[in-house]
């Protein structure tokens, strides 16, 4: 479906759900946000970023998102988000929710399936940093192209099947669970599949599946109070799919989370790690001679760890440390090793201005593995200037 | 200094600041403007709906039926990891029916104001 024709559908679900909303006790919300971030890399050759960084950003980068809830009645909710962003006009959600009770929820239509703790806050206005953690990089990170972004970029919205529910044991244990079928990523351009096609898997002319089976997956968590103002959680989870259209070639995916909350301290860590079966049978598309034995995949992990604290009322301090290791076979004309790595630092202030409105800055430093053929460098700066505005 | 070393410092400066319970905790900056009888729901509403996405999102929503909200503060609850428990989403639902009070107080004021000119222009006509 084309961009224009998205935009008539979710303009004609709209209007139908206001006017539904007239005739019955439908309600609705609609919230949103945009950011508008600069990043500057200076340590790029010329200042170009994608002469000295591999396209790596430098200059403006819009996200924006609106997003319509409807609770049509105890059991039923729907929610829509669409979003503006590198990939253009994109329907991020579709979807319905069917809930029996707490601890069974039917959730089908278009979403970002359970995986990880922070699928739930990828809005940019849900977080202080402008930019995501690498394991969920989508189109961010300074030499992209070679590293095809994170292990899982988020969001990571699928056609499917979603059940899953919450229990509360007292007042003190949240226990989460979700299994899921959905159609999952792809690769139907490449003669020879290595890895997961992430354009081809947002772009709306690929919403359908061509491999014939979905993915599938689940999550588990526990969230533990540990008084009025502090929280602990942990989770595990993990997707399993097939990404060529002959079904020859799977992905599996594994991450474990946990997020401590005291006061208005936050700290975050996740690990995320993918093994990802490449198509081997021409030897000479490698740059390393492809072993009979486990050459046919590779594997990338990644983690971050983030603290948040608020310094004075309005104004945050966040740091992150966060990387991702890749071992494995590459293509010939990749720039990467068999064992590449990525480790950055970040240090970012944001200031609220107004309960809807706030300032982000950040710097970071980078450390690859491997030298920029332009420039020869291994590390790298950028900085980053934004601004975030919510509805 | 090594990758691993550098996670190890932030894990323990993150537990340094976890455990000394905040040296800059800076509390949101509506509570003190609210009466002392709603600070204690607006605490929970704070600090368990601020976990995910910032407060602006429930409170410029523009609900102000209980009901709706009943409906909102279940749908959040159920979020994995919200950390909100029944009995926390009534001490929210407090706050909210409050807040929504005074939403709909200070925009019958804007409507009252609004209307003032009009009923003087109208007054000095009749005289």
């Amino acid at each position: 479906m084309r961009p224009l024709s998205q935009l008539i559908v979710f303009a004609i679900v709209l209007i139908a759900l206001f006017a539904l909303q007239n005739a019955s006790a439908l309600e609705h919300n609609i919230a949103g946000s945009g950011q508008l971030d600069y990043e500057y890399v200076p340590t790029a050759r010329n200042g170009n970023a994608n002469a000295g960084t591999y396209n790596a950003f430098d200059g403006f980068t819009l996200e924006a998102a609106a997003k319509l809830s409807v609770d049509v009645n105890e059991h039923l909710s729907a929610n829509v988000k669409v979003c503006v962003g590198c990939h253009g006009f994109e329907p991020d959600m579709f979807y319905f929710d069917y809930r029996f009770q707490d601890e069974l929820d039917l959730r089908a239509g278009r979403f970002s399936p359970s995986f990880g703790s922070f699928v739930l806050r990828h809005d940019p206005a849900n977080q202080k940093l402008t930019d995501k953690p690498l394991p969920y990089d989508m189109g961010r990170m300074l030499r992209k192209d070679v590293w095809n972004n994170g292990v899982l970029p988020a969001p990571f919205p699928s056609n499917g099947l979603e059940v899953n529910g919450t229990h509360w044991f007292g007042d003190r244990v949240q226990l989460d669970y979700a299994a899921y079928a959905i159609t999952g990523f792809r690769n139907d351009t490449d003669a020879y599949p290595v890895d997961l096609n992430f354009i081809e898997s947002h772009s709306p002319t690929y919403y359908i599946s061509t491999n014939g089976r979905p993915a599938f997956g689940g999550r588990t968590a526990i969230t533990v109070k540990m008084g009025n103002a502090s929280d602990m959680s942990a989770g595990a989870s993990g997707m399993y799919g097939i990404y060529d259209p002959h079904d020859r070639f799977s992905y599996l995916i594994l991450g474990g989370d946990l997020s401590l909350r005291v006061h208005h301290t936050n700290v975050r860590m996740e690990y995320l790690v993918r093994r990802q079966e490449m198509d081997t049978d021409d030897p000479s598309l490698f740059k390393y001679a492809v072993s009979p034995q486990r050459g046919n995949f590779f594997v990338k992990q990644g983690a971050f760890a983030e603290l948040e604290q608020p310094l004075v009322t309005d104004l945050d301090l966040v740091a992150r440390l966060d990387g991702m290791t890749r071992n494995g076979n590459v293509l010939a004309t990749s720039p990467l090793s068999s064992n590449a790595y990525v480790i950055r630092e970040t240090l970012g202030l944001a200031y609220a201005f107004d309960r809807n409105f706030r300032v982000k800055t950040s710097g970071e430093l980078w450390e690859f593995s491997g030298p920029d053929p332009t420039t020869g460098r291994t590390t790298e700066v950028s900085l980053h200037l934004g601004v975030v505005g919510t509805f | 200094m090594t990758p691993p070393l550098r996670l190890l410092l932030l894990a323990v400066a993150a537990a340094a600041f976890a455990s000394t319970g905040c040296p800059a905790e800076a509390p949101p900056s509506e509570s003190s403007n609210l009466p002392e009888s709603v600070r204690a729901d607006y605490a929970v509403f704070a600090q368990r709906c601020s976990k995910c996405h910032s407060l602006s999102r429930p409170l410029n929503s523009g609900i102000v039926d209980d009901d709706y909200w009943a409906m909102y503060v279940a749908r959040m609850r159920r979020q994995p990891g919200s950390g909100i428990s029944p009995e926390d989403a009534k001490e929210i639902l407090r706050f909210l029916h409050y807040y929504s009070l005074e939403e709909r107080r200070k925009q019958e004021h804007k409507r009252i104001d609004d209307l003032a000119p009009v009923v003087d222009a109208s007054a000095g006509d009749a005289q």
